[in-house]
This record gives C-alpha cells, structure tokens and sequence, in this order.
C-alpha cells in the first residue's frame, strides 16, 4: 500500500520534473532540436552554484531578458517562486546563486519562463550536494621511484593538490581522487582506483615512450566527477646497459656443450649397465621344481616322469572321485531279455552270441585311456554282435545316430537309437568319443545290469586279449554308495542261478578268471551261478551323471572283500602304449563289501 | 515445596555468597592512571565519530543508489522533487556559513537530535526490507548494518559532548538528550513512508550529520586552517 503510493508520488515527480538535471548527467550541449531549456546546472564548492539555459529553436527569444528563471526552495519555509539573484553578465544564459542563496540539502526547483508569454518552457528539480562537481586538482606532478634493472621498465610517483575552491581543510569537502594516464596519443585511458590522498604511483610504465597523466576528483559518497586537470607528460629515457651480455651467453652455451659431452661419455661407457637398467631383461618362465635345461635338453622319459610328478598333471577326477569306473562288456552271453532296455540296445552287445568281447576298458592306474589305443572294432564286428537283430542287416543298433529310425528294428529301438554313446556310429570317430564308462543304473530281475547311457563318452577298446576273453567285465555303479546288507541279500536272493541268456545285460562273470585281463577288475566267484551283484543306490531309469559316479572294482582279496582301487599295476598289460605313463592311481584300500556280505553272496 | 525452610536459607546464603558478580566489584580500567592505558584525546574522539559517521553515509548513498536502479530504472534522477521528510521539523544549519555562526551546544544538539530521530524509523527501514524479497539480503543487511551504526554515531556523539562537558568547553545549555524524542516517519499526509523516501531522507540526514560534525571538530579542536 505504502509502496504504491509512494509510486504515485513519483509518477507525479516524473510529470512535474521533465525536463530534468540529475544528479549525474551534465547538461552543457543545449539541443537544438528543443524548445528553451535548461543545460544544466553545477556547483564547485557545495556554496555556491550556477544554472545554464539554451533558447534552443526559438531564436527570437535569444535576446537578453527573453526568458527568465524563477526558483523555488522546497522547504517548510519558502515556496514562492523567485526569480533568479543574479544573472551573470559575462556568461550568457548563466544564473548565479551565491552562498547566501544557496541552501544545502534544500530542494530547488527552477523554472525557465518566458515572462512576456507567460509560459514556462522547462522546470528542473534538484538538491545542491547532489550537482557538485569539484574542481579539478592542482599542482599535478611526477617524480621517478625506480627503474628496473632490465632498464624496460620505471615506476613513479604522480602528486597533486586538491581544487582551492574546495574546503578540504574543515572537511566540507571530502574529496577522493582518480588518475588516469595513458601511452601520448594512444586512444585508451588506463584508470587507476579511486584515491582518497593527494599521490598515487604508477607502476610498469616501459622507458622510451611517453605518457600522459591526469586527475580528477569527486565528493566521496556521491557520483559526480569534477573536471579532468591537464594532463602532465612522462618520460624516460631507456639508459643503456653497460653490462654486456655478451660473455654471460658464452659461458652458459659452454657449459652445456660440456654437460651433453660428459653425458655422452657416460653413456657409452656404462653402456651395459644402463642396458640392464634401463631395459631389464625380461624373466624366462619357470615351472616351479622343473629345471628349464632339462626342458630343453632332456629326454622325453624323463621329462615324462619329472612331468607326472607333478600334481598338476593328474588328473582332477582321481582326486574328486577315485571311485573311477570302467566299463567292460561282455559279448559272449546272448541277450536275455527281449524286451528291450534303453540300455541293451545301447550296448546291444550283449545280445551278440559271439564270443565276441568288447572291451571298453582301460588301464586301471587311469581314467584315461593308457594302454588304450583307440581301435575301432569293425562295423562287421559289431554287426555279429547282434543276432537278435535279426533282418537287420546293416541296421543295427549300433548304427549312428544319424539313422534316426530303423524300421526293422522294434519300436522299442527307435528311442534308443537316439541314446547317445554306445551305439556309436560305425564311423570311427564315434567309437573313439564313445564315453568309456557307463553308469548301472538298474538291475535286471536275472540279474542282469542295466547302464544308463549319459557317460558313455569314451572309446571303447577291443583288446586283443578279446576273443580270449569271455566275460564282461563289470564295473560297478554307484554313486559312491556302498550296497547294504539287506540289498545285497536280496539280490543274491533274486539271482537266477543261471544268468540266462538276457539280453544287453552285462552279465558277471561266472566263473573265476585267471589272469587279470586288466587290472583284476573282476569279481571272483567260486560257483557259476554267483554273480554277486551290487545293486547300486541309484534309481534305475535316470541318466546318472559322468563318470564320477563310478567306481572301480578293481579286485577281490584273500578276504573277498572287493578292492575299489585299483593296484598299481606293471604298464607291461599295455603294449600298445609303451610311452604313456600316466601317474598310478592312489591306491584306496576300502572295502566295497565286507566279506561276511561277500559270503552272504555267495550262497 | 519439597525443602524444607533451613535448606532454602542455607541455598540462598550460599549462591548470593558465591555469586561472582556479587564478590567483584567493577573497577575502572585505567585505575593505574594515565600511563596505564591509553585514554582518547577529544580530537581523537571525533575522528573516530567522524570516520563513523562517513561510513554510515556510504552506506545510505548505497542503499539509496540500488534503490533507484532496482526500482526506478526507466528514467535516471527522476527529478528530485521535494519530499518532506519527518525530520524536516527540526532546524538545521543550510550552509557552511550558517553550521559555523551556529554555537556549539546548538550544533551538538541538533547533530543528536538528528540521530535520535532516526532510531526507530531505520530499525522500521530493515524490517521492510527485510520483508521484501525485491531486495537481497545483501540490501538488508546493509540497512541493518546502518541502523547500527546510526545508533552507535549516537552514542559517541553523546560521549564526545559528555567529554566536551566535562572540559567546560559547552555550557550547560545543552538539553539532555531525554528532550528529543523519537520521531515518527510521517509524510505530510500522515501514512509512513516508503522505502525509498526514508532512504533519500536518511541520506540526506547523513550528509548532515558527518558535515556538522566536521565543522563542529573544527571549532573545538583549534587546527590549522581550519
């Protein structure tokens, strides 16, 4: 609310006061484009001040007395309007008010009439301190304070004395300062801060070029500069440096010939040595315990032992899992089962009549294949295997894989020849990746072991110990568990005393086998029809993960208790390989069964 | 409610005989006389008053040109009309020659009846401004800032004319200062007064006061030229 009044106010103002004489702006240049108005209005001193008027384009009021001031002092006191004290005479169109009629912190407002009209053409407003604009300072002069020692530069000291009119002695007037210099003739004036003292040094000013300097001065606190003073010219002569340059260059040029010598000297005589420091050699690569000459010169044996003693070259699943199982078919038994299992058909060995063993077994101190020579029994071979795949002809279950459907073959074939590993392919390559080891994962009511097919990743082997050998192999499936008691009976309970003829079953073998075909990874039995047989843990139909689930009968002791890891056994069983020695496998003297559960078995 | 009246008594004993305040007694600074410390001479006094009241002035001349340039931006000097302040009442010196025929006791007096006036009306001055969000806190603390120092001018003038007392170089005319009462900042209409109008009246209000306190250093301070 206050606020807009106090806008009204103002807006008044703005209509009251056009033409206007601020506080800051001088007036002097009239514009002629205007009716009569004031130029301006000034004061030196703060006690007295004058008032200039221009007739502008009203010529035929330019004669004397045309137009006149009047003035008002905006006070509690006066309002009249006067008219001006006192015109001067020397000046024309100036109006003097001396001290006795100026009044500070008083508003004036003046007006310019034109009296024989009775108009007024222009009113003004203003406070005295507001329009005071000083004198310019006097007594502007410069002495040298130092040159600096390149002789480029000189500093001084510029001095002035405040404007006589004002009465900076009381303190009337509190004058600040400001000087201005600038290269002579140059277009831009260098300002330096405003100085309340009377001196002011320069500094940085450059030896043979001239300058010039000015002052001036306005009231602190308020915004009107006064008039500049004359500007005083500067000048220094550059003086010559008598001190030559000259040998001060040679001296440093050689010294730095002689530093880049010497460098160079050192260089080339600590040439080795920097070599070394600078571009270390580079370490050769060390096997921790193996001599790197004997990398490089020895023999292969005994490379092969320093390299299998070494704990990173066995391999991981000895030490995860010793229960390493190995699979051995047996061809001799024909197949006793006509319906058909995943598993038999997968094997599809078993059905063969021939006399025919295929072992896919090898050595016993590896999970790999060290007398194993990966020989690719004939698809001929194979083919006998089969007689219960009658009208087969070449079709048979061993076929690949890329035979997706045998018509000949029973329907309970077709699934199966989906199955991955033992029916490999007649093509080599599949033999070769068959998985050696299969996985039991049922048994038959004859006794018979059904594998599961998942693992059957490697080769298998024909040995040529085969045809000597009539019985399949057995290895053990379990997950690492051990046949119960109770199971154990049952199924002695349950074995046939013939294992008939089932087919794809592996059958144990009946009767005792001289020699170890292998690595004694048979079970002994004294009566033909005891097939001890271990029933694993595992459900039957599931495929069984790798090869960790199996373990390794490796022999029956004294005891009859079954020995899971295999001996070691002489690398002699392995002709074939006479150059792969692969670490022994770490004997694990467990027990898989007792021999009360072993005698239990065999009634 | 819980003490009985012995311990009350005894509590009361003991805090009025603990009591700091009530053991020490005050003592003058400069008991050890002159040598001891420093004591201001009146020139210095009025120096000090003086470079007071010259920042107090900056100050107002500050305010007062951000005022004009925030809110009257359009035309420059809108023309200095006339406008009566609440401190156009008191009679004050219009000139230099007017300051100095005035005497010492006047001058001294209306130099404190200045800054009297204006105690309430600035401490009014930052609170609108305050209010305001037209103007930044840099303004307002500016005009609290002047409205402390107006306050503190006033106290020194009034020690500077206690010590011009005491060296008798006033007479007993001077009127205490409970004469002058605070004055309201009414315009002629009688609302208050704007922002802007207290600003152009307090610097104007200033500029006296620092002026009159020159001339008045002048007169009791005998230096040269002056």
């Amino acid at each position: 609310m206050a606020y807009s009044l106090s806008l009204g106010l103002l807006y008044l103002g703005l209509l009251c006061g056009n033409g206007l004489v601020s506080a800051r702006s001088e007036l002097f240049t009239p514009d002629p484009s205007r009716g009569p108005h004031f130029t301006g209005c000034r004061s030196r001193e703060q006690e007295t001040f004058r008032c200039w008027w221009s007739a502008g384009i009203f010529q035929n009021l330019t004669e004397p007395g045309a137009l006149r001031v009047f003035y008002q002092t905006k006070n509690a006191l006066l309002s009249e309007w006067q008219e001006c004290p006192d015109y001067t005479h020397t000046v024309k169109n100036e109006c003097y008010f001396n001290k006795t009629f100026t009044h500070i912190w008083t508003s004036y407002c003046i007006q310019l009439r034109s009296v024989r009209e009775n108009i007024t053409y222009d009113e003004t407003c203003f406070t005295v301190e507001n329009i005071v604009h000083p004198d310019p300072p006097i007594g502007l002069n410069w002495t040298l304070l130092n040159v600096s020692r390149s002789g480029l530069h000189f500093d001084i000291l510029v001095r002035w004395a405040p404007p006589p009119s004002a009465d900076v002695q009381m303190g009337w007037m509190s004058l600040v300062y400001q000087v201005q210099y600038r290269v002579r003739n140059a277009s831009h004036w260098e300002m330096l801060d405003l100085e309340s003292g009377t001196q002011q040094s320069i500094y940085g000013l450059h030896t043979d070029k001239e300058y010039e300097v000015r002052v001036r001065c306005k009231m602190s606190a308020f915004d009107n500069f006064g008039e500049f003073s004359d500007s005083i010219l500067v000048h220094v002569a550059q003086i010559p440096s008598k001190e030559s340059t000259f040998p001060t260059m040679l001296v440093l040029i050689f010294g730095v010939i002689g530093l880049v010598i010497l460098l160079v000297l050192l260089i080339f005589s600590q040439q080795q040595r920097l070599m070394v420091i600078f571009l270390p050699p580079i370490p050769a690569p060390k096997i921790k315990g193996i001599d790197p000459e004997l990398l490089k010169n020895g023999k292969l044996d005994q490379l092969n032992s320093l390299l299998s003693s070494q704990d990173m070259y066995k391999p991981d699943f000895y030490h995860e899992d010793p229960w390493v199982e190995f699979i051995q078919l047996d061809l001799d038994d024909p197949p006793e089962k006509n319906e058909s299992s995943d598993t038999q058909h997968r094997l599809g060995l078993s059905r063969s009549g021939s006399s025919h063993v295929l072992n896919f077994k090898s050595d016993d101190d590896s999970g790999r294949a060290s007398c194993y020579d990966p020989e690719i029994p004939n698809p001929e071979d194979l083919a006998s295997l089969l007689p219960g795949h009658s009208g087969r002809g070449d079709n048979h279950p061993l076929v690949s894989r890329s035979i997706s459907s045998i018509p000949d073959l029973g329907v309970q074939q077709t699934s199966e020849v989906e199955e991955t590993p033992i029916q490999t392919q007649p093509a080599v390559p599949s033999w070769v990746n068959m998985d050696f080891y299969a996985q039991v994962s049922d048994f038959t009511p004859a006794g018979g072991v059904v594998l599961s097919p998942g693992q059957l990743n490697s080769s298998p082997e024909k040995k040529k110990e085969e045809e000597n050998e009539k019985k399949i192999q057995f290895q053990l499936v379990s997950d690492g568990a051990y046949t119960s008691e109770n199971t154990a009976r049952q199924l002695s309970t349950e074995v046939p005393p013939s294992p008939g003829p089932e087919q794809g079953y592996q059958t144990f073998p009946t009767q005792a086998v001289e020699g170890n075909l292998w690595n004694g990874e048979y079970l002994v039995s004294t009566s033909d029809s005891q097939i001890p047989y271990l029933l694993p843990e595992a459900p039957p139909a599931p495929i069984l993960p790798p090869v960790s689930d199996y373990t390794v009968v490796q022999e029956v002791d004294a005891q009859h208790s079954l020995l899971l890891n295999p001996p070691s056994l002489q690398p002699a069983i392995c002709p074939h390989s006479p150059n792969k020695h692969l670490p022994a496998m770490p004997t694990m003297p467990m027990g898989y069964l007792t021999p009360d559960l072993l005698g239990n078995l065999t009634p | 409610m819980g003490l009985s009246v012995p311990a009350v008594a005894v509590l009361l004993v003991a805090l009025l005989c603990l009591d700091p305040h009530g053991r020490v007694g005050s003592a003058p600074i400069c008991a050890h006389g002159p040598s001891g410390c420093h004591v201001p001479s009146l020139a210095d006094l009025f120096d000090r008053v003086i470079q007071h009241s010259a920042r107090m002035h900056s100050l107002s001349n500050d305010l007062h040109s951000e005022f004009e340039q925030y809110f009257l931006p359009s035309k420059n000097h809108i023309g200095k009309i006339y406008r009566k302040c609440h401190t156009s009442n008191i009679l004050t010196p219009n000139g230099k020659e007017n300051a100095q025929k005035l005497a010492r006791e006047e001058l001294t007096e209306v130099i404190l009846k200045l800054l009297m006036a204006w105690r309430d009306p600035l401490f009014q001055l930052h609170q609108s401004m305050a209010h305001q969000q037209d103007f930044n806190s840099f303004s307002s603390n500016k005009a609290l800032e002047m409205g402390d120092m107006a306050h503190e001018l006033r106290k020194g003038v009034e020690k500077v004319a206690e010590k011009m007392r005491v060296l008798g170089m006033l007479g007993n005319s001077v009127t205490g200062l409970s004469a002058a009462e605070a004055m309201l900042p009414l315009s002629d209409s009688g609302e208050a007064m704007s922002d802007y109008e207290l600003l152009y009246c307090f610097r104007r209000d200033s500029n006296k006061v620092q002026n009159y306190l020159k001339i008045l250093k002048c007169r009791i301070v005998p230096e040269h030229d002056c």
